[in-house]
């Protein structure tokens, strides 16, 4: 191109992404939404900032966004938030000030009441990413998810009505905290659903992993860093391993390296001499459209060994492995890559299975990741269907938790028996395609 | 892509006007020279870059740097770059890349490219020396129509394999869809970005390559027009294009602009009137089909940052899509096209029709004059370009959807 685009890779890591999928438990007290009403959905939020990711995810539900061949208005009216910080920047009282039914109220309980006495909404939407929130000393940042959803509950218990549940991207820091989330959601009988936008985007190519198909290895590549990026990374992983043989049964084992420990893995010859598939790797760099130059004065050239390692600065990977034998690794190359791409080898299968999951790549092409995944969270609301297992983003919660556990005890192999999580896929193939 | 083990390996000729980092010769020549991404693997392509010929050495020149790094020479003339220093005829393919470099504007406000001077004496040396081999040419055939049909006519006659082109047509798209072929398409729209002539052609070639899978495939252009400025939202109150295919191809755009960028909120652009705010500069170019199709590119800068497409079938269905284009530096669009070029080098045999070259660089030179001349609209007899569209997609990632 004579004229072309502009790149940001900053941008890339603001815009980030949130999630899709729900639970397969059968919900007892069926969502109070009627077919004639158009939902009322009231969003609780850490904070609404340009490329938050409530701003991104709000103001699709509030302007629409492109779907199909359309402008798409989602069904649903967002009535009342919940707003945790009002930093500079703030837009929830912009946005409030603009939509009329919109209102801002100080607490939680008195926005999933709309300022009543009683649960005033059919929806509730968890958005608990960016804003100032202290860091453990593991290094992730605490973001009060959980305290919303116990909030949530108090309020759905003293008012005897449940509603389904959104929350973006994993449930919480804490391993404890999100089995509780989904033990209450599934005790309760209501709708619950979370995750990442990673697998419900376009992918680059567009392709599925066949049902029931057999894995033997997959690996995943991202950029960016701990407790926010491997999450994704994982994620991407998970939408695809769990349409294997025999479904998901989870994972047993979990190690994680940083550092030069990642260099040992990338030149050691595969799986069992503490590595992974060389030609994953490959499969992944060469999905990739943002393939940092290893050589100057190149503009798309395959780095060696010698050169990932110079270029990539702070490389953690978290090594896993399955109850069924399936082996994984998450790798974050901040500095190597500025996209998400996952390879995965099958049995009977000479070339692996590969693609990219698009996020857009530049700061005025950020964030369309977000579509689909509202889209999505606009037909739980409207059905109390979740269109994938709140189980899938159960497991991915836990694979961070116990990655950032390995990586606070050096790289420390730890057994994982809680993570031992057993679920189906929806048959149905969910990412952008039309 | 299985690597050839048994046939000798291709020798290639690039003939460009400038090499520099981010140019069209870099970023196409290199993946002959370093490989590319490929179905998942690095593939370096069983063919070698032997001769170069660059016309201009601009501060940034790296045509010696890559000649002695990957063993070829570069040579003063193209004659002697396609006969790599012999006297005859030397190489199995040749890459003409005549984008970027300083050359003067005409009055059409056109990059004077000397596509068809390199291609001139590239055919002189086919004639002289009584070998033919098969003909890349980036982007379009020249910035003038009668050169464009000369360079048409003399691969016919002397039989020799030529494509050409833009890579949005071969890109990945979002969707990943295809005109079904032979499909009645009533009424088509195009949206792009950037300056007139590197960018405007791009989106007439990719409009084009999915207007050519018609019913009854090309049969031509009766007549073009390009209207500027207000004219072009009275064009659309007036119902010369469609504010409808307008939201279907602005649906598809990811990029953001006005009020998105100053606080994040999306926008339904076709319709919320900032559109007309956004865009201080459109243009308008309107295609009217010989077969009745009529078809309008819209160029509206500073309202979004992509390339999309709208098309309305028989009936109200409605196709459209985003032509992607991967950002620097990699441009992965490039290794769509240049697999392209390989296979025809691999094979003999054009993937597509250089004719959707000659049919997009024809009408952008005939809108051109009709902007020249007042933006008057200007009947087309030499438009009679007549051809047919690959049954085959061959679009980013195609062949591999599941």
């Amino acid at each position: 191109m004579s004229e072309p685009l502009k790149i940001s890779r900053r941008a890339v890591l603001a815009g980030v992404p949130a999630a899709a999928a729900l639970s397969l438990t059968q919900n007892r007290a069926a969502p109070s939404a009627e077919p004639a009403r158009r939902p009322r959905v009231a969003a609780l939020i850490t904070e609404f900032r340009q490329l938050s990711h409530a701003e991104v995810i709000l103001d699709r539900f509030l302007e629409g966004f492109g779907w199909e061949t359309r402008h798409h208005r989602p069904a649903v009216d967002l009535v009342s938030l919940y707003v945790d910080q009002f930093p500079a920047g703030d837009l929830s009282r912009e946005r409030a000030s603009r939509f009329n039914q919109l209102k801002i109220y100080p607490t939680i309980a008195e926005a999933l009441r709309a300022g009543g006495d009683k649960l005033a909404v059919d929806g509730v939407l968890i958005i608990g990413e960016h804003g100032d929130y202290p860091r453990n000393e593991k290094g992730q940042t605490l973001y009060p998810r959980y305290d919303f959803f116990k909030q949530t509950v108090d309020v759905f218990r003293r008012d005897g009505r449940t509603t389904p549940v959104f929350n973006d991207k994993h449930l919480s820091w804490d391993w404890a905290k999100a089995r509780e989330m989904v033990d209450t959601a599934a005790s309760m009988g209501f709708p619950f659903m979370a995750g990442s936008s990673l697998p419900v985007t376009w992918r680059i190519p567009s392709v599925e992993m066949p049902a029931g198909a057999e894995i033997e290895e997959v690996v995943g590549i991202g950029p960016g860093g701990v407790d926010s990026y491997d999450f994704h990374v994982l994620e991407a992983i998970q939408c695809l391993v769990e349409r294997r043989r025999g479904g998901e049964r989870g994972v047993s084992r979990v190690k994680a390296l940083r550092g030069e420990a990642v260099w040992q893995a990338m030149r050691a010859d595969g799986w069992k001499a503490g590595g992974w598939d060389a030609s994953l790797f490959e499969a992944c760099l060469c999905r990739s459209h943002q393939l940092a130059p290893a050589r100057e004065g190149f503009n798309h050239v395959y780095p060696t060994p010698d050169d990932v390692a110079r270029m990539v600065k702070d490389p953690v990977a978290y090594r896993i492995e399955y109850v069924d034998g399936l082996r994984a690794t998450m790798l974050l190359a901040d500095g190597l890559v500025g996209d998400i791409t996952v390879a995965a080898r099958l049995a009977g299968r000479a070339e692996p299975f590969s693609t990219q999951m698009y996020l857009g790549a530049d700061h005025a092409m950020q964030p369309h990741n977000f579509d689909p995944l509202v889209w999505h969270i606009e037909q739980f609301l409207t059905s109390g269907k979740p269109s994938q297992p709140i189980e899938r983003t159960l497991l991915t919660t836990g694979l961070v938790a116990a990655g950032v556990d390995s990586l606070a005890q050096d790289g420390k192999l730890l057994e994982t028996p809680h993570l031992a999580i057993r679920y189906q896929p929806n048959p149905n193939s969910t990412f952008r395609r039309t | 892509m299985a690597e050839p083990t048994k046939t000798p390996r291709k020798r290639l000729a690039i003939v460009t006007t400038i090499w520099k980092y981010l140019s069209h010769a870099q970023h196409m020549g290199d993946r002959f020279l370093v490989g590319y991404p490929w179905n998942g693997r690095w593939h370096r392509p069983a063919m070698d870059v032997v001769s170069l010929y660059v016309d201009q050495r601009p501060e940034g020149d790296q045509s010696e740097l890559r000649a002695r790094e990957f063993g070829f020479r570069v040579y003063p003339t193209i004659a002697e770059a396609l006969r790599a220093g012999g006297d005859k005829l030397a190489v199995d393919g040749v890459l003409v890349i005549g984008e970027h470099g300083d050359y003067p504007l005409n009055d059409k406000g056109q990059v004077q490219y000397p596509r068809y001077e390199f291609f001139e004496q590239i055919v002189k040396v086919f004639e002289a020396d009584g070998r033919r081999v098969p003909v890349f040419n980036d982007k379009h055939l020249s910035y003038s129509y009668e050169k464009a049909a000369k360079m048409v006519a003399a691969s016919k006659r002397l039989g020799f394999p030529m494509l050409a082109g833009s890579s949005l047509p071969v890109s990945w798209r979002l969707p990943p869809v295809e005109v079904p072929l032979d499909a009645p398409i009533e009424e088509a729209l195009m949206v792009g970005v950037g300056s007139s002539d590197p960018m405007d052609y791009h989106a007439l070639e990719a409009m084009q390559c999915m207007l050519e899978r018609r019913r009854n495939g090309e049969t031509g252009v009766k007549a073009v027009q390009l209207i500027q400025g207000p004219a072009v939202w009275q064009a659309g109150k007036d119902g010369r294009w469609s504010r409808r295919l307008l939201e279907a191809a602005l649906a598809r755009s990811t990029s953001r602009s006005g009020k998105s960028l100053v606080d994040g909120r999306t926008q339904d652009l076709a319709h919320s009137g900032e559109l007309e705010e956004l865009v201080k500069d459109p243009a308008a170019y309107l295609i009217e089909y010989r077969d009745g199709l009529r078809a309008t590119l819209l160029m509206i800068n500073g309202a979004v940052q992509d390339f999309t497409f709208a098309c309305r079938l028989r009936g109200d269905e409605i196709l459209s899509t985003q032509f992607l284009l991967p950002v620097l530096p990699n441009v992965a669009y490039s290794t769509c096209l240049m697999n392209k070029v390989e296979e025809m080098i691999a094979t003999g045999v054009a993937p597509y029709p250089v004719e959707r070259t000659q049919m997009a660089s024809s009408i952008l030179d005939w809108c051109l004059e009709s902007k020249k001349r007042g933006n008057i609209r200007l009947d087309t007899p030499a438009l009679d370009i007549r051809y047919r569209a690959p049954q085959r997609s061959q679009f980013g990632g195609a062949a591999e959807m599941v």
